[in-house]
């Protein structure tokens, strides 16, 4: 069955044009300019019932535009979308019964009272029996970990112990399918992995469809076995998220700091470069392709003083970039806007 | 500054130093009516409003006096006028110095860090970095009953600007006074927006309704009444003893605030907001 | 099982609940209110004697100086009662959390309404206790017999077309940046059309004509009308006129949100 299936979907929004200056200002005040921008140009997407589907772009690529018309909270300006075999704009509310949303940056928890008052309105909301809705609270509270929060005021949880929460809350109704909206953003590491192992969890076990955006290409190889990356509004790769890797995501960067007077390896073992070189501080770019990150790690722990090493996974512009210097061989853009 | 200048001559420099300032200020207030054009929706909007609301005041005032033609000596004419110099006062003295209605939560939010990096006249420069949109639409207020109401003489003018003057003065400094005390107490904030709230909740209403202890309070702890008397003290008749008497309350006012913010800096903790809420 | 209607009900119920729960944080807005309101009756009490001193006789208008004390207070603490919708929807609109409302299966405006419902009759019962020690103190007990139940009546019909009045405002935010201005001049329409400083008896007799046109009397002249000088027979005739124009509104309101939600814009795209 198709959780979503979305065909030439389009959003266009009319933006006022602020200009500098004063004397521009008060003559805009009289007649303001707008200029037309698109912020979906186009999207064309499928996702099976029980998938997790990763959908990347740096900010401003169409992202939340896209979730939000999904979700029907915005009518789009063309195109159509099913979602559970429903069109969202039209048939709002009935989905809204079967899908859940969490948005990174909004709460749909009451700031002033502990999260248990949340989930007591969300069980009156999404009309869930007394007896299945505290069985069901009681499993997620057992899951996510939750007892100790579930009596704070929400003011007072930490941003990670906020997230829990609210995702918790969101599977609360058993939703078939799941939008998550950047649930990482602005976590540390721990926290972040976390979140994505309960997520995927659920996912396992009551077969929830994820559609995940993110900025973030760890959330993604972690969680998704899907990537669809977007870029001003039109799909540019769309594959495994295997493949991302294989194809798109195929370097890391290494950053290695040395104890004083340390020196690195005499010769790079194969498949590293170093970037950035410098006597103590190194950035070395790793191609997983050809080394395997454990291998390169442990010759460098092995034979020099180590002060400190970070691992990053490239940016996503550099992702972007690789997609369009056609390394990938992901279904391409049904029309390129390069 | 040079040592120079200071040595060719102490005037010189100082009228330097005056002009720099009074450079520093227009500028401020080019920039902040630059900003209001920005939100050009808001910005009519806003002034509009409280031009409206003013004249919705009226309206009750209109029908009041409709019943009682007069009350304690007072008619539709004076309350008017009463509008015109509080409303009038309030605009000038919210449009060019926006931030006295602020010191309160500005000292308790530790936001004063900003302006004592810059080498500008404390006090003046906070005061003059904000300008109220909606005070726009009060001090038009104001100049719009003069023209329907007041007396529309030369001495007659004279005597609505010093209203004004008056008004606007005692508005910024016993609001400004109120707000140095979160220098001294922890939660001055709440207290001091009670104090700005009731000074013009007060400057609007006949001065003659209110008798004995609610009468002294009117001309000394929250001066209001000097404010809302000079339709009559100063306007209907130039009573002398009132009119000295305001003069004198704006000073006072003015020396008490200048010092308690004065004093107050000194004791400034910007860091003790943040202690707080760990 | 739970009946639908039922599971509506007890959805719509919830949602005050927690409201209640949640504004039971707020205690220094409602002190802050609360010392606002005191000083305002503080003032209207002075002038309303002096006004009554001025004319000479006991009663205008069949009022009579307690009851338009009593009056005020029962207006003001309505007034001040009244949550700004306008400010929320209009930061939902702007902050991009209406997204957070609209994935829910309830209806957006019956959430808002159960959250104003709760938040004004709270608020209601603390300004009313403010109100009523000040007017006590100074004008005596408020002996309105039957007034009481007749105020009780009316706000339920006053609490929802204050809110209708409001949303109807609050849901332009789907098209323009600033509702303020508009919600301003609204509140503005409430203090005088709607009786909020005097009673519509008190107006000149073609504005009071005027008035008796306007759904802006449903909200504050019935119930504090009614709570100062009962009559059994105008209850009937007030109750009818203010449901319908609640319905009246209702139905605008329905109206202007179908237009808007189509033409919403989030933010943080």
């Amino acid at each position: 069955m198709l959780a979503l299936e979305v065909e030439g979907l389009v959003k266009t929004f009319l933006v006022k044009r602020k200009p500098e200056g004063f004397k521009a200002s008060v003559r805009s005040l009289l007649r303001p300019e707008w200029t037309e921008k698109t912020a979906v140009a186009g999207i064309r997407l499928k996702a099976e019932a029980g998938e997790t589907l990763a959908f990347l772009g740096p900010n401003g690529a169409g992202k939340s535009t896209t979730i939000k018309m999904l979700t029907g909270i915005l009518h789009p300006s063309s195109g159509h979308a099913r979602v559970l075999g429903m069109v969202p704009w039209k048939e709002r509310a009935a989905l809204a019964f079967r899908i859940g949303a969490v948005f990174g940056q909004k709460s749909q928890l009451w700031y002033h009272l502990p999260p248990a008052d949340t989930f007591e309105l969300l069980s009156r909301m999404y009309e869930l029996g007394r007896a299945d809705y505290l069985r069901r609270r009681d499993e997620l509270v057992e899951r996510f970990e939750l007892g100790p929060y579930m009596q704070t005021p929400v003011r007072k949880l930490s941003l990670g112990e906020r997230m829990r929460c609210e995702i918790a809350a969101a599977f609360l109704h058993r939703p078939e399918l799941l939008f998550l909206d950047e649930p990482t953003i602005g976590l540390d590491v721990i926290v972040k992995r976390r979140i994505r192992e309960l997520i995927a969890e659920r996912n396992r076990e009551e077969g929830t469809t994820v559609f995940l955006t993110s900025h973030d290409p760890s959330d993604i190889e972690q969680l998704c076995r899907r990537a669809v990356v977007i870029h001003h509004g039109t799909v540019i790769f769309d594959a495994p998220v295997e493949r991302l890797k294989r194809e798109v995501l195929t370097c890391k960067t290494v950053r290695l700091k040395l104890r004083d007077g340390a020196r690195l390896l005499e010769k790079l073992p194969g498949g590293v470069r170093a970037a950035e070189a410098g006597p103590s501080a190194w950035r070395l770019s790793v191609d997983t392709t050809t080394a395997s990150i454990e291998d390169v790690l442990a010759a460098f722990v092995g034979h020099c003083a180590i002060e400190d090493m970070t691992i990053e996974d490239p940016p996503m512009e550099d992702v972007i970039r690789a997609v369009y210097e056609g390394k990938a061989g992901g279904r391409p853009a049904e029309e390129g806007t390069v | 500054m040079s040592t120079a200048v200071s040595l060719t001559g102490g005037r010189g420099s100082r009228i330097r130093r005056a002009a720099g300032i009074a450079r520093y200020v227009l500028t401020c207030w080019k920039l902040n009516l630059a900003a209001a054009m920005e939100y050009r929706a808001s910005f009519f909007m806003l002034a509009v409003m409280m031009f409206v609301n003013n004249c919705i005041w009226l309206v009750f005032w209109a029908i009041f006096f409709n019943r009682f033609p007069a009350v304690n000596g007072w008619e539709l004419r004076d309350v008017m006028l009463l509008w015109g110099i509080s409303a009038g006062g309030f605009g000038w003295s919210s449009v060019l110095f926006g931030n006295y209605p602020r010191i309160a939560p500005i000292v308790a939010n530790g936001e004063l860090d900003v302006f004592l990096t810059q080498p500008k006249p404390l006090l003046l420069n906070v005061l003059v970095s904000r300008m109220s949109l909606t005070a726009m639409g009060d001090f038009l207020f104001g100049v719009a009953i003069y023209a329907l109401a007041g007396e529309h003489t030369l001495i007659g003018a004279a005597k609505y600007a010093l209203g004004l003057l008056i008004s606007g003065l005692l508005f910024l400094f016993v609001t400004l006074a109120a707000g140095s005390l979160a220098f001294f107490f922890g939660h001055a904030e709440g207290m001091a927006f009670q104090l700005f709230n009731g000074l013009v909740a007060l400057s609007t209403y006949p001065t003659d309704i209110f008798k004995g202890t609610a009468r002294i309070v009117l001309f000394t702890v929250l001066p209001a009444g000097f404010i809302s008397y000079a339709p009559i003290g100063l306007l209907r008749r130039f009573d002398g003893t009132f009119v000295w008497l305001a003069a004198a309350a704006v000073a006072a006012f003015g020396l008490l605030a200048v010092s308690l913010f004065a004093v107050g800096v000194r004791r400034y903790t910007s860091g003790n907001r943040m202690a707080m809420r760990g | 099982m739970m009946t639908p209607a039922l599971a509506k009900w007890h959805k719509y119920r919830a949602v005050g609940i927690i409201t209640v729960k949640q504004q039971l944080h707020y205690r220094v807005d409602f002190i802050v209110r609360a010392l606002f309101l005191l000083l305002i009756l503080f003032i209207f009490i002075h002038l309303w004697r002096a006004a009554y001193t001025s004319s000479g006789s006991e009663t205008i208008e069949g009022f009579a100086l307690n009851q338009i004390i009593w009056y005020l207070v029962f207006a003001e603490a309505v007034t001040m009662a009244c949550p700004q919708l306008c400010v929320r929807i209009e930061e939902e609109v702007k902050q991009g959390e209406v997204a957070v409302r609209l994935i829910r299966p309830i209806a957006y405006n019956g959430f808002h309404y159960m959250t104003y419902l709760a938040e004004a009759g709270l608020r209601f019962i603390v300004q009313l206790a403010a109100g009523s020690a000040i007017a006590w103190a100074y004008m005596g007990s408020p002996l309105f017999g039957w007034g009481w139940a007749g105020l009780a009546a009316l706000l339920p019909g006053a609490f929802t077309v204050a809110f209708l009045l409001n949303l109807a405002v609050a849901l332009l935010a789907f098209w323009v940046e600033e509702t303020r201005g508009m919600e301003f001049v609204l509140q503005k329409l409430n203090f005088t059309v709607g009786g909020m400083l005097l009673p519509l008896e008190l107006m000149p007799d073609w504005l009071e004509r005027v008035c008796g046109w306007l759904p802006f009397q449903a909200v504050l002249y019935f119930p504090a009308r009614m709570g100062v000088a009962f009559d059994g027979g105008r209850l009937a005739a007030f109750l009818l006129t203010q449901w319908g124009w609640a319905a009246a509104l209702a139905v605008l309101c329905a109206f202007i949100y179908r237009r808007g939600v189509r033409k919403l814009n989030v933010n943080g795209g």
